[in-house]
């Protein structure tokens, strides 16, 4: 089973001075691609950064690929790509000569990296540009480049942060749609952070989000879509004595809302038995407004831990 | 249609070592210094002193035969100096590791101390390129998520400054030993000058290396390009000013500039004062001559402070060190 999974950690634990920006994190990942989602400073990167060992860990232990981290830096990070956050790029150097050198630094040799370098330049649907110096790239031009030179050395493990960042809708749709292909078409794992819920749900088979630092939630993207709270608005016209006395027969707890809908609490998944119930009464909703999935529900959660903390 | 595969392709071929990395860090450097405006003209300046110096070495070695090309040239010159020529053989024959090894020993201290001065000098454009734009862009983010350690980084960057000192110290310095030796009238040159290649690979490799650590640490000084550069010009000039002055009042504060630390050990390995009084013993014509010298530069010749020397340079590595450590991280 060990082997199969791309993450482990266990108990993993970082602090900046007196805040601890992972508290406890305990995950068994499987390759594929992997969600972290989390509002802004809920700590996905801190949580990449410390697999990558770009932050030492405070506590707890963590495997990448099977390999120890903090043990095994250098056989890891060959394996592993990166894409920071950040604007971060070697100096002085025309975009494909930045490539070849990133390929360089993870052991290929100069011809296949150079090689390797126009290929995923290719691959990300860099042009001419890619002669020009980085200093005089847009943004999106950026984004490009540092995917390329993320998976210029065939990672098996691929860590993007916010890679749609300061980009314009159709940058956003074309940089997410090659990170889909990583994994779908070839399968390369990868782990997309990202604050966009929509994003993330387009993308991932996994989900993992994390608020202030604590896991809230880890299972694949359709068995939290699957899952809802059993409860529902109901929108009606002004008969919401009757729907509220017919609820009470089945003992389903319901409350008028301020804004005049009927909240039940059906106690099912499926919307079915609270039809049939509003059929029996030969009373027809206007609306009816489920209960978000566990997916929205979390991430909503998330949000609200994040802003009750600021 | 594009005309070529655009898909993603798995590559199936072998990793080089850690070496091949460290190396392409180092190449990399180099290949930066070199981009840097009037750089190339100032490494070509310093091969061009080589070969200037390999030049008189040649003329100072057919001097020393008496039927050599130059020796003729001068007797048409005038017919005189044929004995001069003739008492330079003789000293030859006689004292062969005072002509040759005192003579490019002397000669490699002056040159050697001379192009250690322009070295740094053109050090300073290149220090920004070691660590202080990597700090800008937050290249170190890059460099931690690769295949390579904070170590590996740090050896590639030390092998590009000890790699450029090379260029414009180390290489044009050997290279006139080499051929001024090699145009020299007898074989036996390179044996009686074998001392002064010695003392020109013990003191190049060392200040090489401590220059380019002292290089090391400015440089991760700060994020700015200008203030790396100016701090590098001002320790080295203001260092330059202080010690004469300061030799006189307060022996220790001309400790502060790394220029008079590596002069003292450039002084300590030629061994310049000893040669003179050698010479000068063995040849009486030679001592009187010498006694014309000035007693500052006779003072200065002869009193290496290598204890103190030692202290300075351990406490300069030390805060290099320490700067490239606390400045050198990912975040």
């Amino acid at each position: 089973m060990s082997a199969q999974l791309v993450i482990e950690t266990q108990a993993l634990c970082k602090v900046f001075g007196n805040q601890k920006a992972l508290d406890d994190v305990s995950l068994a990942v499987a390759p594929g691609a992997i969600g972290l989602l989390g509002p802004n400073g809920a700590g996905k990167t801190t949580f990449m950064k410390c697999l990558l060992q770009l932050q030492p860990i405070s506590s707890g232990s963590a495997k990448l690929l099977g390999r120890e981290v903090g043990a095994e830096g250098r056989e890891i990070r060959k394996r592993v790509g990166y894409t920071p956050e950040l604007d971060c790029h070697i100096p002085g150097m025309a975009g494909c000569e930045y490539v070849t050198y990133c390929a360089q630094l993870c052991g290929l040799p100069f011809q296949a990296a150079r090689q390797r370098a126009h290929e995923m330049l290719d691959f990300v649907g860099m042009g001419q540009e890619r002669y020009r110096k980085i200093d005089t790239y847009s943004t999106g031009m950026k984004q490009r480049l540092k995917l390329a030179q993320a998976i210029v050395h065939d990672p098996e493990i691929v860590f993007l942060d916010e890679p749609a960042n300061g980009l314009d809708p159709k940058g956003q749709r074309q940089i997410l749609e090659l990170v889909q292909s990583l994994w779908r078409a070839y399968g390369i794992t990868v782990v997309l952070s990202s604050h966009m819920l929509h994003d993330v749900e387009q993308i991932c088979e996994q989900i993992i989000i994390i608020a202030r630092g604590r896991v809230l939630v880890h299972d694949s993207l359709a068995n939290l879509k699957a899952r809802r709270r059993g409860s529902a608005e109901v929108v009606v016209p002004g008969r919401h004595e009757e729907l509220e006395a017919a609820c009470a027969r089945r003992q389903w707890p319901c409350e008028l809302l301020p804004n005049g809908h009927v909240k039940v609490e059906h106690r099912s998944e499926s919307l079915n038995p609270l039809l049939n119930l509003l059929h029996e009464i030969q009373l027809a909703p206007l609306e009816i407004i489920p209960s978000p999935n566990a997916l929205e529900e979390t991430f909503v959660q998330a949000l609200e831990i994040s802003h009750a903390a600021a | 249609m594009p005309l070529h595969d655009i898909n993603y392709k798995h590559w199936e071929g072998i990793h080089l070592g850690v070496w091949s990395r460290r190396r392409a860090i180092a190449w990399n450097g180099l290949t930066a210094c070199l981009q840097v405006r009037w750089m190339m003209n100032l490494v070509v300046l310093c091969w061009g002193l080589g070969l200037a110096a390999a030049a008189v070495l040649f003329l100072v070695g057919q001097l020393l035969v008496t039927d050599s090309a130059v020796g003729r040239w001068i007797s048409t010159l005038n017919p005189n100096l044929v004995m001069f020529a003739n008492l330079l053989a003789g000293w030859l024959k006689n004292h062969p590791e005072i002509s040759v090894g005192t003579t490019q020993n002397v000669l490699f201290y002056f040159m050697g101390t001379w192009l250690m001065r322009v070295s740094i000098f053109a050090l300073g454009p290149i220090i920004p390129l070691l660590i202080t734009r990597d700090l800008a862009c937050n290249a170190i983010v890059i460099y931690s998520s690769k295949a390579v350690t904070r170590g590996d980084y740090l050896l590639g960057k030390f092998a590009t400054a000890f790699g450029f000192l090379t260029l414009t110290w180390l290489g044009p310095v050997c290279a006139a030993w080499f051929l001024g030796n090699l145009l020299a009238p007898d074989w036996t040159f390179f044996w009686h000058a074998r001392l002064a290649l010695e003392n020109i690979l013990i003191y190049g490799l060392s200040s090489m290396a401590v220059l380019s650590l002292l290089a090391l640490g400015v440089s991760a000084l700060s994020a700015n390009e200008k203030t790396t550069t100016a701090f590098w010009f001002m320790w080295w000039i203001l260092g330059g000013v202080i010690a004469p002055i300061a030799q006189h009042t307060r022996p220790w504060l001309s400790h502060l500039g790394f220029g008079f630390n590596l002069n003292q050990i450039a002084l300590h390995t030629f061994r310049v004062a000893d040669n003179i009084k050698s010479a000068a013993d063995s040849i009486p014509i030679l001592g009187a001559m010498l006694e014309n010298l000035r007693p500052a530069t006779r003072s200065a010749l002869e009193t290496p402070h290598l204890a103190g020397t030692c202290l300075a340079l351990l406490v300069m590595l030390s805060l290099a060190a320490w700067a490239v450590h606390l400045r050198v991280k990912p975040e």
